[in-house]
């Protein structure tokens, strides 16, 4: 690959690599809180879980929680360090394209998404089993489109915020509600009706509903998955409005 | 800020842009690389608006940045690959002739501060570029790598690339340049060749030298000389004020007396005379404070 695009990427994977500690959190954090809360509530169905497995309910949660916590957390920390450090100022004096780092940034995020969550399956098999995917069509339409609905959150972000300790410091605040609230934490079920509200139109709950409704036959959750296309939408057209370069 | 700038660069000259601290120096470069959109005014490059045309500019300008860097765990020989361009010159060379050969398997954060600058170098000149902005380009360099780098700019600029070159260092610039920009707090004070800088503002060159009791007429017949402005008197110590050429003319003068002395000084000024007074511009409107320790003898102004 000899695109702009294609260096850069070939760039960031190779460094990628040579600093693992830094994935440590997209890794790593799911996959730990899964198997902790996985095994909280046992395997057998719970009307709190909508009448199924518990762990089956996590397990097809938490492939959402990696999405956000690379959009929210690894990509804002990340970009928002070049730009403090003059990475980006020599990409952009050098050449590439204003769009090249942001695309190069969306290719390497989803890649890590992919990776991460095959990492996630794979630790979930032999503990908890991976649940039967009732909708397979539903959740193959949710999963890339709220992977780049998140990404793209993360470019944008990347690109507000000053450095990189304020990118997770934000980045931070921004991932733990969602993922208690939408995602890794209790069940709507047992949610109070003000948190319950709170939670209901939040980003991550809305893809983590259009990914495991489907995939455990709770519903088509249409209304979640055209809320989840809205905002791939949005969030990839402002971040391609605001240019990193 | 930068208000009112008027910045010509020939092709194929080298050009130097040189003020204090804050004078808008960078702010102007970076606006010539369209990182920064002026407010108003016309700028061209290479006949390029650097802003709406950057696509079409950037790949042919090279840039040294000031507060840049490349990613902490990138090797040498990667930075090389990320920046190549089909068009781009043997990075191997490259590195070879800036003394980086060896470190081509070193991560960015292990570099010294001086072997970035001259990586930052490489990768400025790596894709043949018509203009090349270089700021602050030698600074935390050794006095042997400045001058390897001040060679390689020269050998560029003969083969037709225009270099801009944004700098403290006075010697670079009398060194290099061709014609110089000063700048202070946005404006351009002046602009020349170097020697015509000096020439301008910095034309005073001073003797010194000593003489166990020095004769009167001698010291009249320094005074009269063609140029001198000011002779003055510190016990055997004499010092002569004038333009250069009364440097020859003190010279002459002084092996006509028995015994010539052994101590004679001659300060010609340099650029960053000249530099220094047109920063002080503003200070001369205020009332003048001197302490004069020595017996004034003659003067002419």
């Amino acid at each position: 690959m000899s695109t702009a695009i294609g260096r850069l990427v070939r760039a960031e994977l190779r460094l990628m690599t040579r600093d693992p500690l830094v994935l440590t959190f997209v890794f790593a954090f799911p996959i730990v809180t899964m198997l902790i809360i996985g095994g909280a509530f046992g395997t057998r169905p719970d009307p709190a879980f909508n009448g199924t497995n518990p762990s089956h309910w996590y397990v097809a949660s938490y492939l959402t929680v990696v999405i956000a916590a690379t959009g929210l957390v690894m990509l804002p920390v990340h970009l928002a360090s070049y730009r403090e450090r003059g990475v980006l100022r020599r990409f952009a004096a050098a050449g590439f394209p204003r769009w090249s780092f942001a695309v190069a940034q969306l290719i390497v995020g989803l890649l890590t998404t992919v990776v991460a969550c095959a990492l996630l399956l794979a630790v979930a098999e032999p503990v908890y089993g991976i649940p039967a995917v009732h909708d397979p069509w539903r959740v193959a339409v949710a999963l890339p489109l709220g992977a780049i609905a998140f990404v793209s959150l993360g470019v944008l972000l990347g690109t507000l915020l000053p450095s990189a300790r304020a990118a997770q410091a934000v980045g931070l605040l921004l991932f733990f509600p969602s993922f208690l609230l939408g995602a890794g934490g209790p069940p709507p079920h047992v949610m109070g009706s003000v948190v319950k509200q709170i939670a209901g139109p939040l980003p991550l709950t809305l893809l983590t509903n259009a990914v495991r409704a489907p995939w455990l036959g709770l519903g088509p959750a249409t209304g979640s998955l055209i809320g989840v296309a809205a905002l791939t939408v949005a969030a990839t057209a402002l971040a391609a409005r605001r240019t990193i370069l | 800020m930068v208000d009112g700038l008027d910045l010509d660069v020939p092709a194929g000259q080298i050009v130097g842009l040189i003020g204090a601290n804050g004078a808008g120096k960078t702010t102007t470069v970076e606006c010539i690389q369209g990182l920064r959109k002026p407010d108003a005014g016309q700028l061209r490059v290479l006949g390029f608006d650097p802003v709406t045309q950057a696509g079409q500019l950037r790949p042919l300008v090279g840039s040294q940045l000031q507060h840049s860097a490349l990613p902490d765990r990138l090797r040498v020989a990667e930075a090389i690959d990320l920046f190549r361009t089909p068009r781009a010159r043997d990075g191997g060379e490259l590195l070879e002739r800036f003394g980086l050969a060896p470190r081509h398997r070193s991560v960015f954060s292990s570099l010294s501060g001086g072997e970035r600058q001259r990586l930052f170098l490489v990768l400025a000149l790596l894709n043949r570029p018509r203009l090349v902005i270089l700021d602050e380009l030698t600074q935390g360099l050794d006095p042997a790598a400045r001058r390897n780098v001040w060679a390689a700019i020269r050998q560029l600029n003969d083969e037709g690339t225009t270099v801009l070159l944004v700098t403290h260092e006075m010697d670079e610039a009398e060194a290099l340049c061709d014609q110089v920009t000063v700048m202070r707090a946005g404006h351009v004070l002046d602009a020349g060749a170097p020697a015509d800088l000096v020439e301008r503002h910095a034309s005073t060159a001073v003797i010194r030298f000593s003489m166990p009791d020095p004769p009167a007429e001698l010291l009249d017949q320094v005074r009269r000389l063609d140029g001198v402005t000011e002779v003055s008197r510190d016990g055997p110590r004499v010092t002569v004020r004038g333009h250069r050429r009364i440097i020859a003319y003190v010279g002459a003068a002084l092996v006509r007396w028995e015994p010539v002395p052994d101590d004679l000084s001659v300060y010609v000024p340099s650029l960053e005379d000249a530099l220094l007074d047109l920063l002080n511009d503003d200070q001369r409107d205020q009332p003048a404070t001197a302490s004069v320790n020595s017996e004034m003898i003659g003067g002419r102004r």
